[in-house]
């Protein structure tokens, strides 16, 4: 069983022995000092797609602060990145420069980072960045990254490989999975080696409010969707989950004011039969002489912040019994399928740090050794792939991944089980067996014999199909490592 | 014709008996009659017919056969999830296109009307088939009108894939009874990202489905992106009129920013679209409500009224309008690659008949500044020749005297002249052969310095045989007689003798006296004998030296006669080798000069005859392009021709 602790150790002396292998390559010494600083830091989590896709917007939403985009006054940057602090502050450079401290004021949209004079006009293959210190409680386990749009567009494969470079982890928004989607999907997978397990992604379907012309039940059509979607073998082989949310009304909804919800109490008081008419459109919602109980510059305020869709939500909730704005808040953000997105965000990505901090470093060792292999180092390499080949924690997170989609069908106790020995409600062994705190070593002996047992035979149960089989494999070598745990800890 | 005036001058281009202004429309119209549009079609079929580019001629005849026809075929084309399907359905007011939630539309749709409900599943042979013409039984699938989108994804489900399909669906519909066929299709791929696919997809659909009209959707909440704007440039160059509609303008409070911007770029770009906001689900429910005001708000009224004028003016502007945009881009295809070679002729200017002429002249000039390179090196070498080979005859003599002088420092001619007279003779002989070989081997290594002035692609112009040390020597320098000294004789000693001893007997005898004894005794005897030996010695030291003198004297007087000799000997030689050496050059170079002149003769001829050719091809591009241009010509007169009126522009929907 290998703990997350003993995991990130394992990495760390595979760095620190590649280290030694390349002392005098420069280049590659930056680089293993690279991954090693950034095995040190908390989780990435880059937010990337198409331009207009809702980038911006998820971020403020997961941070729960308007402040995505921060850009430079002279253009966008390539990468901002959101991480805690005590107090805002942001820091900008571009390229290979040193990053140098910038004020910063509030634009309508983000923050608005002044350069300075100094700076020059971007280029196209220049990466520029903005580092935004911000002090938020979402931001104290992950640095959130917003992506520059143009990243996911093109030909080439650079874009993607240059967001999949940067993050531990990347939530992939788009309106409809398509095809330039999955292709930049493909980009951020290897064909080979650490980075062959697509456990870093998640594709977010982001303009789920808008489905079927953004009626009332839009988001459940999205959910719809996106379940369908993330049961495609094709999909299911690129990320972890495909989730519908809507980053517009998620955001909206967090950050709700008093008298945005008094504006939609008291468009929910007229009779619906009255109200209909005028949420048909945009136009007609925003007609000066539409509605007189809400002055026109509310109900403006309230098309942009909770687009039509939105809107129509937030009344049929608040009609339906959402009496107060906490109340409506939290329902939206439910509804929005925020909620569902910071689940598994927490759950596929917060929880899992160690793995994917692993498999990061091990993804640009594991490239080092190939492009420029030190001399005699062919052992090296085989004991990353050993390594690999004991990274367990990727299928687990692979087998997790496909029960919680339904690409693989387990009879439902058996599912519950799996997940839970997989890791899926905690990573602990305590928590894989079900273990009271208060539980003595022959209980936990005796659960992990009797879970291994188990699973030793539920392949052998009638009608098993070959996922399933797989499947039996796969936690079988959970249960195996928690024994083993338990034998090399002597409880 | 007869081919009399065959030849470099000759018109080499096609001897076909059509006038050339073939393109002309029929010359029995009146000469003020407006062009149709039909003539200028045929003769832009005709043009790509002549250019012997059939399948532009084909494609374009298949365009003129569609337009004579009443229909009004059009194709809604755009990106994925645009509310294409959507907008047809609001258009018709009935759900047979995809419902968008489910994947998008797969297989493309023919609407068109029908007086009951009918749908079939049409299998076509290839995917380049017309949709259009008559379908045999077994290629039609009937369609269960119930759920109309799952029957046509079951239907093509059970179909091997990648056959080519298309549904054809007949409603009853009054908008439709007029002619109009709308055409639901399938997202073209990249879009609004990457272009590459869309553009030779937008094309292949358009001539697949027979398109009069392209009815581009574009969501309202968002800008026409660059890939976008390729495809419906490409596509203003097949249609002289396009229509972007942006759709779910009911759900975008921006659109009317959108639209203002995207009519911009269009205009910007040149695209002769015009562009409207609708909202499909705004009409669907003032159709629902049989509220009219609603329906006007959702744009499709204008968009009706759009439709219908385009059908109107199907037979006359539009058809006028397409035949000259089509004619237009067809044209200027023709026109591109012969332009294109043109330019090439043109700037080939340095051709290869050119190149070589000027190669050749460049060897003329060569060889003729190498001939007076030379004829001085020659000179030079000659006199460089002489001053060296008479200063080294006369090193080498004044050699052989000294050793002469010295031997006759000891050495008595008269008693070793013979072997004397073998060594000098031997000496000369050593010394005129020696001279000789260097001489010649001098003019050999001068024979090749000139020949190194010859350029190199002269080849090997040294003499054929080279001048060799002659194997007897011009003139032995013969033998060289004993000086006639006279020798000294017995008779010639004894009265030297007897002269010397004489003063020794008185000069003795008289001293003898004076002690009595007679003149004559012993003592003065013996004196006088004294003094005759050493008037003896004497003698014969000063005759050999005499001796040597004279003998050194023969000696020098012979071998300056044999220097003279030689010298003048040597100088003939060099006279003669330059002589030879001269003849041979000029010969050479004349031979060379001979044949440079010949191939230059032959590179004008070639030149000249490639010019010749190279102005007849352009000449006959020329025409080429003339009648295209004059084809373009009528063309635009089609465009802006006195019967056609603008297509009525219209606003867009508030």
């Amino acid at each position: 069983m290998i703990e997350d602790e003993e995991l990130e150790q394992r990495v760390h002396r595979q760095l620190d022995q590649a280290k030694h292998a390349y002392r005098g390559n420069l280049a590659a010494s930056a680089r293993l000092e690279e991954a090693a600083v950034r095995l040190a830091e908390p989780l990435r989590l880059a937010v990337a797609g198409p331009p207009r896709s809702g980038k911006s917007t998820l971020v403020n939403a997961l941070i729960g602060d308007d402040v995505a985009p921060a850009a430079p006054t002279d253009g966008p940057v390539t990468f901002a990145s959101y991480q805690d602090g005590p107090e805002p502050r942001a820091w900008w450079f571009a390229d290979d420069q040193r990053p140098h401290q910038v004020s910063m004021v509030r634009t309508t949209p983000g923050l608005s980072l002044s350069t300075g004079a100094a700076s020059s006009p971007p280029g196209p293959d220049q990466t520029r960045r903005a580092i935004v210190e911000w002090p938020s409680r979402a931001l104290r386990r992950t640095r959130i990254v917003d992506t520059l749009g143009g990243l996911a567009e093109g030909d080439d494969q650079t874009g993607a490989q240059r967001v999949f470079h940067e993050a531990d982890a990347v939530l992939y928004l788009t309106g409809h999975l398509d095809e330039s989607d999955l292709n930049f999907l493909w980009a951020g997978r290897g064909l080979r080696g650490p980075s062959v397990f697509p456990v870093h992604v998640i594709v977010v379907l982001s303009r789920a409010d808008a489905t079927s012309g953004g009626r009332p039940d839009a988001m459940i059509t999205a959910r719809q969707v996106a379940r369908r979607r993330r049961r495609e073998p094709r999909v299911g082989a690129l990320c972890q989950d495909v989730i519908a949310a809507s980053p517009l009304i998620g955001h909206a909804a967090r950050m709700l004011h008093e008298d945005e919800f008094r504006a939609l109490a008291e468009l929910a008081r007229y009779q619906r039969t009255d109200l209909e008419p005028y949420l048909l459109s945009a136009d007609r919602f925003t007609a000066t002489d539409a509605i007189p109980g809400v002055p026109v510059e509310n109900r403006d305020r309230l098309l942009r912040r909770l687009g039509l869709g939105g809107v129509r939500l937030a009344i049929t909730l608040v009609r339906t019994g959402c009496t107060t704005r906490a109340d409506l808040s939290e329902r939206l953000q439910e509804y929005s399928g925020l909620k569902e997105l910071q689940s598994a965000v927490a759950e596929l990505f917060t929880a899992r740090r160690a793995t994917l901090k692993a498999r990061s470093t091990l993804t640009v060792l594991d490239h080092l050794l190939r492009t420029e292999p030190p001399p005699g180092q062919g052992d090296h390499l085989a004991e990353i792939e050993l390594l690999m080949a004991e990274v367990h924690p990727f299928r687990e997170l692979r087998l997790l991944s496909a029960l919680r989609s339904g690409r693989v069908d387990l009879p439902a106790e058996s599912a519950a089980e799996a997940r839970r020995l997989l890791g899926g409600a905690g990573t602990s062994v305590g928590e894989r067996l079900n273990m009271p705190a208060e539980a003595t070593a022959d209980d936990i002996w005796s659960e992990a014999y009797a879970a291994a047992d188990r699973w030793r035979h539920e392949p052998n149960r009638p009608g098993t199909t070959p996922a399933q089989r797989r499947a039996a494999e796969i936690v079988l070598r959970s249960c195996d490592m928690i024994l083993t745990w338990l034998d090399e800890t002597n409880l | 014709m007869g081919n009399w005036e065959a030849g470099p001058t000759a018109y080499a281009g096609p001897t076909s008996l059509i006038p050339l202004n073939r393109a002309m429309p029929d010359p029995l119209r009146a000469a003020d009659a407006p062009l149709s549009w039909l003539d200028v079609m045929d003769a832009t079929i005709r043009a790509c017919s002549a250019h012997g580019r059939a399948e532009i001629a084909n494609w374009l005849a298949r365009r003129r056969t569609r337009m004579l026809e009443p229909q009004l075929r059009v194709l809604v084309a755009g990106a994925a999830k645009q509310g294409k399907s959507q907008l047809i359905n609001a258009l018709i007011n009935a759900t047979v296109c995809g419902v968008p939630d489910h994947g998008g539309t797969t297989v493309p749709a023919v609407i068109r009307h029908a007086d009951s409900p009918v749908a079939d599943l049409v299998r076509r042979d290839s995917p380049s088939a017309e949709w259009i013409g008559d379908v045999a039984l077994r290629d039609r699938i009937p369609l269960a009108l119930e759920q109309l989108d799952t029957a046509i994804l079951q239907t093509a489900a059970r179909l091997p894939a990648a056959t080519p399909l298309h549904a054809d669906i007949g409603v009853p519909r009054a908008l439709l009874a007029g002619g109009l066929v709308l055409i639901d299709t399938p997202p073209l791929t990249g879009l609004p990202g990457r272009g590459a696919d869309a553009v030779a997809q937008a094309r292949d659909l358009t001539t697949g489905a027979g398109a009069d009209l392209v009815l581009f959707t574009c969501e309202a909440n968002r800008d026409l992106s660059d890939a976008e704007m390729v495809v419906l440039t490409d596509l203003a160059r097949l249609f002289p009129t396009l229509m972007v509609v942006l759709t779910k303008a009911d759900y975008a409070p921006d659109w009317r920013h959108h639209l203002t911007r995207n009519r911009e770029r269009l205009s910007r770009a040149g695209v002769p679209a015009s562009i409207a906001a609708v909202s499909a689900s705004l009409r669907l429910h003032a159709v629902k409500a049989g509220d009219a005001g609603l329906n006007t708000e959702s744009g499709f009224p204008d968009l009706i009224v759009r439709l219908q004028q385009l059908l109107a003016a199907k037979p006359d502007q539009l058809a006028t309008a397409t035949a000259a945009v089509l004619s237009r881009t067809v044209l200027e295809r023709l026109a591109k690659p012969l332009r294109a070679q043109l330019t090439a002729d043109q700037a080939s200017e340095a051709s290869e008949a050119v190149a070589r002429l000027h190669a050749t002249q460049r060897r003329l000039d060569d060889l003729r500044r190498c001939t007076g390179r030379w004829q001085n090196k020659l000179a030079d070498e000659v006199g460089d020749l002489m001053s060296d080979i008479e200063h080294d005859l006369r090193e080498r003599t004044r050699a052989v005297l000294s050793e002469v002088d010295e031997f006759f420092t000891t050495a008595d001619p008269a008693k070793n002249w013979d072997e004397f007279e073998p060594w000098l003779r031997e000496s000369i002989e050593d010394l005129t052969r020696t001279s000789l070989t260097w001489l010649v081997e001098r003019a050999q290594w001068m024979a090749r310095k000139v020949a190194d002035e010859f350029p190199p692609d002269a080849g090997d112009v040294l003499p054929a045989e080279m001048f060799a040390v002659p194997d007897e020597l011009v003139d032995g320098p013969g033998g060289l007689d004993a000086p006639a000294v006279a020798t000294f004789s017995a008779s010639q000693k004894l009265f030297i003798g007897l002269r010397g001893s004489y003063g020794g007997v008185i000069m003795f005898g008289l001293v003898t006296s004076l002690t009595g004894m007679s003149l004559i005794n012993p003592i003065s005897i013996g004196g006088g004998a004294l003094f005759g030996g050493k008037s003896i010695r004497d003698e014969s030291k000063a005759l050999l030296k005499r001796r040597q003198v004279e003998a050194r004297t023969a000696v020098q007087r012979h071998v300056d006669d044999i220097f003279v000799r030689l010298t003048k000997d040597a100088r003939d030689t060099v006279r003669r080798i330059q002589r030879t050496l001269r003849d041979h050059f000029t010969a050479v170079t004349e031979d060379l000069q001979e044949a440079v002149m010949e191939s230059l003769r032959s590179a004008k001829a070639d030149a000249d005859r490639e010019v010749a050719a190279r102005d007849q091809r352009a000449r006959t591009v020329q025409h080429e392009l003339a009648q295209l241009s004059a084809l373009s010509q009528q063309s635009r007169a089609l465009a802006a021709g006195p019967k056609r009126q603008a297509i009525p522009a219209q606003r867009s929907a508030s």
